[in-house]
């Protein structure tokens, strides 16, 4: 699923003439951006962010930047193997209150 | 303690309390060992905060409806002891520092733009799976707990609501704040490795 993503770098280069350098509104672009990125926006919100972007430059870059960052969280972040006897170790005790 | 999570809604027999905490909590032991990890940030505190909710866990069980979302339900009672049992005793900065935290990302928010533009995101791509974990684990507690709940673990919004008994709007701007902090964190952290982080910089020969 990746039609959010701003285009190749040759079509995006053609837009650039278009895409504005400033967002009048950009605190409130991100809050969309991020329900967006997060799953939690609605059809229209995703449209609305989804225009936006083809059109604005600061928010092209807070997407692809909040993208990065939520994926190196979902992907990259180190994952600690769980110690050895913790499982018995509840199960134990669990038995144990029974007693 | 009045949260709803230890009201009984059944009556199960002692064979199905074993097979529900066989079969729908405990494999969820993984993910509940590195959020205890987390928040504490030390082995021993982690181990002990997992016992101690798997045995809440059972000893509630009867207010855990077969079927239901367990992770979910697991997390909220790990959470409740963090903070009942180990946020005290740990040196994690309370909830004064919190509260500053947060109204400085307020006005910060109000200040507009600045503070988003000169991180790239080929910069973060670069980082190393620790050095991302290096910088969520220096966020203060609550805000490193929305972005394990939500990037690292998946849970919804609502599901984080749930968990945290904060409401959704709470939630969303938490996360909003918890981002904005971690992008400074990265920033610092990937301009002190050396990392390019300014925009315009197209300087092919460093690599």
């Amino acid at each position: 699923m990746t039609p959010m993503t701003p285009e190749s770098n040759s079509s995006a280069e053609a837009e650039k003439v278009v895409k504005k350098e400033h967002c009048e509104n950009h605190a409130e672009c991100m809050k969309l951006i991020q329900m967006v990125l997060d799953g939690e926006a609605g059809t229209e919100e995703i449209e609305h962010v989804r225009q936006n972007l083809g059109k604005c430059l600061p928010c092209t870059n807070g997407y692809n930047l909040q993208k990065a960052i939520k994926e190196a969280l979902q992907f990259r972040v180190e994952h600690k193997p769980v110690p050895q006897n913790l499982a018995d170790c509840i199960k134990s005790k669990i038995q144990n209150l029974e007693k | 303690m009045t949260a709803d999570e230890y009201i009984a809604v059944r009556q199960y027999t002692e064979t199905e309390k074993y097979n529900i905490f066989d079969g729908e909590l405990m494999p969820h032991i993984q993910s509940m060992y590195n959020f205890a990890f987390r928040l504490t940030q030390d082995e021993d505190d982690a181990n002990d905060l997992v016992q101690d909710t798997y045995l809440k866990a059972f000893r509630f069980i009867n207010s855990f409806e077969r079927g239901t979302n367990a992770k979910a339900w697991l997390f909220r009672i790990l959470k409740n002891s963090f903070i009942n049992d180990y946020r005290r005793k740990s040196k994690e900065p309370s909830k004064v520092d919190y509260q500053e935290v947060e109204t400085y990302y307020d006005s910060e928010e109000m200040a507009g733009t600045s503070q988003t533009t000169d991180l790239r995101a080929e910069t973060v791509q670069e980082l190393l799976g620790d050095e991302v974990t290096n910088a969520l684990n220096a966020l203060p507690v609550d805000f490193r707990t929305v972005l394990i709940l939500c990037d690292v673990e998946g849970f919804t919004y609502e599901e984080m609501a749930k968990i945290l008994d904060i409401p959704i709007g709470t939630v969303r701007s938490r996360l909003h704040r918890a981002r904005m902090l971690l992008k400074e964190k990265l920033k610092t952290y990937a301009s002190s490795m050396g990392y390019d982080t300014s925009e315009e910089s197209e300087d092919e020969d460093s690599l």
